[in-house]
């Protein structure tokens, strides 16, 4: 469950990354045609772009915001399990060196 | 497509989104900075000849600066009673204002207008000046209007 959520996450950071390096060159490209051949004002480009820019950031920071709280989590959760593991190898090294000297 | 031609690709898409995000920013803030200026500032608009005499037009003269490339396009009064009684438009211009004034630096100007006919019983007035504006900045355009209220205006009986 946690790989396929991962590669969803890996797949959506490649979206963002894909939406940050077109986005900005479209809008503008397309608004400066738009605002040279008269079909809209430089004023509602202008409220077209303050409100696509809020949405991204309002959409981005929630994205985020629950993204770094299941890393988080999975960091802790395999910090925790790296430590049970380490505990487990050094008690079974404890072992072994008491089998051996038992022999 | 090699991974060296996507590498390329893919910086030249980041290098150009980069410079298209800094020109949207700029130009964003430079044009809420055009759209949100006043068209004159540090204005000042008197009534030189109070009390107006019977035969004798008003005599306004303004100074202020305009931050920007404005030309105006409807510039009118209104004459307000001190009572609050009535009120009276000034738009019949008998000395004409400089129409497109240069911008960044003060320059005086002046404009006389008759006496409306049916102010025959003269008085105390607040005349109220407004001007309506076409600004330009760089690639920008937008309509403006500015008012200058409470002016001192006495009339003297007709």
């Amino acid at each position: 469950m946690d790989i396929r959520r991962n590669q969803k996450i890996a797949q959506q950071v490649e979206r963002w990354d894909l939406y940050a390096r077109l986005t900005p060159t479209i809008f503008l490209v397309g608004s400066l045609f738009l605002i040279i051949f008269k079909i809209i004002d430089f004023e509602t480009a202008f409220y077209v772009g303050l409100v696509g820019f809020a949405f991204t950031a309002v959409v981005w920071w929630w994205w985020a915001i629950f993204t770094i709280k299941y890393l988080v989590t999975v960091l802790n959760r395999t910090s925790k399990n790296l430590q049970d593991t380490a505990i487990e190898i050094s008690q079974i090294s404890t072992e072994i060196e008491k089998i051996k000297d038992d022999t | 497509m090699t991974p060296n031609t996507y590498a390329i690709i893919k910086a030249a898409t980041n290098v150009i989104s980069g410079f298209s995000m800094i020109a949207i920013i700029v130009l964003g803030v430079a044009y809420m900075s055009f759209s949100n200026a006043f068209v004159f500032q540090d204005v000042k608009i008197e009534i030189v000849n109070n009390p107006v005499e019977q035969t004798r037009d008003i005599e306004f003269i303004m100074i202020g600066y305009k931050k920007h490339e404005c030309n105006s396009t409807r510039v009118y009064g209104v004459a307000y009673a001190e009572d609050g009684t009535h009120s009276h438009d000034l738009n019949l211009f008998t000395k004409q204002y400089t129409r497109n004034t240069r911008p960044g630096e003060e320059v005086p100007n002046q404009w006389h207008m008759k006496v409306p006919d049916d102010m025959v019983e003269g008085g105390v007035y607040r005349v109220s000046m407004t001007g309506d504006f076409v600004c330009n900045y760089l690639i920008f355009q937008t309509e403006k209007s500015q008012t200058y209220d409470n002016i001192l205006l006495e009339v003297e009986p007709r």
